[in-house]
């Protein structure tokens, strides 16, 4: 039960960062794109790497709280 | 074709080298556990790749045209490595979760090196060339 809990917290807040960290990112990079469509290549590229070093770190706490659990 | 059509094409490539060597190693090595678990790694991470570059493909063409996208598919991606977790807790004889959890964050390691070395290859040029 508390390894439940713990893993529940664990992920959760990994998520609660995840989805802050991807609104910015995203949300900046719609708001370029539609200004300046031709920048879509160079924008998309940045907002993928962006995207994905801020979603490592939730999937390693999905991991940990899996393990814990 | 644009730079991010040629970046994950690289990433994939990339990918790809990784999962052929650790099927290598899993072949002619004694460290059976240890490839094996990375391989079930790579092809969950490798799925993730895939799946958010997909996804941001979706989400750029969408944002051009002026329309919105539902999903950003993070749970899959969640999901996913969940899934390779309970197969590696379930079966603790034949994974090594080191060597899963190694094996899943491959494809940020082949990004941020990419990254490097693409942005290295960019701003060595001078403005003009």
């Amino acid at each position: 039960m508390t390894g439940a809990v713990a893993a529940a917290i664990a992920v959760g807040l990994a998520a609660l960062g995840a989805g802050v960290g991807n609104g910015l990112i995203v949300s900046r990079t719609v708001e370029g794109i539609s200004r300046q469509p031709e920048l879509r290549g160079a924008l998309q590229t940045t907002m993928f790497i962006g995207v994905a070093l801020v979603e490592a770190v939730p999937i390693i706490a999905v991991v940990i709280a899996f393990m814990v659990m | 074709m644009n730079n991010y059509s040629v970046m994950i094409n690289r990433q994939r490539k990339w990918m790809l080298y990784l999962l052929a060597i650790s099927v290598i190693g899993w072949g002619f090595t004694d460290y059976q556990v240890i490839f094996q678990s990375l391989i079930i790694g790579i092809v969950a991470g490798f799925f993730n790749l895939f799946l958010l570059q997909k996804k941001i493909d979706i989400m750029g063409e969408k944002a051009a045209n002026n329309q919105t996208a539902k999903s950003f598919g993070t749970l899959s991606r969640f999901a996913a490595a969940a899934l390779v977790v309970v197969i590696i807790l379930r079966y603790p004889e034949q994974f090594h979760i080191i060597a899963a959890v190694v094996g899943l964050m491959t494809p940020y390691l082949v990004i941020m090196i990419d990254f490097i070395f693409s942005s290295k290859k960019t701003t060595s040029t001078k403005r003009g060339e």
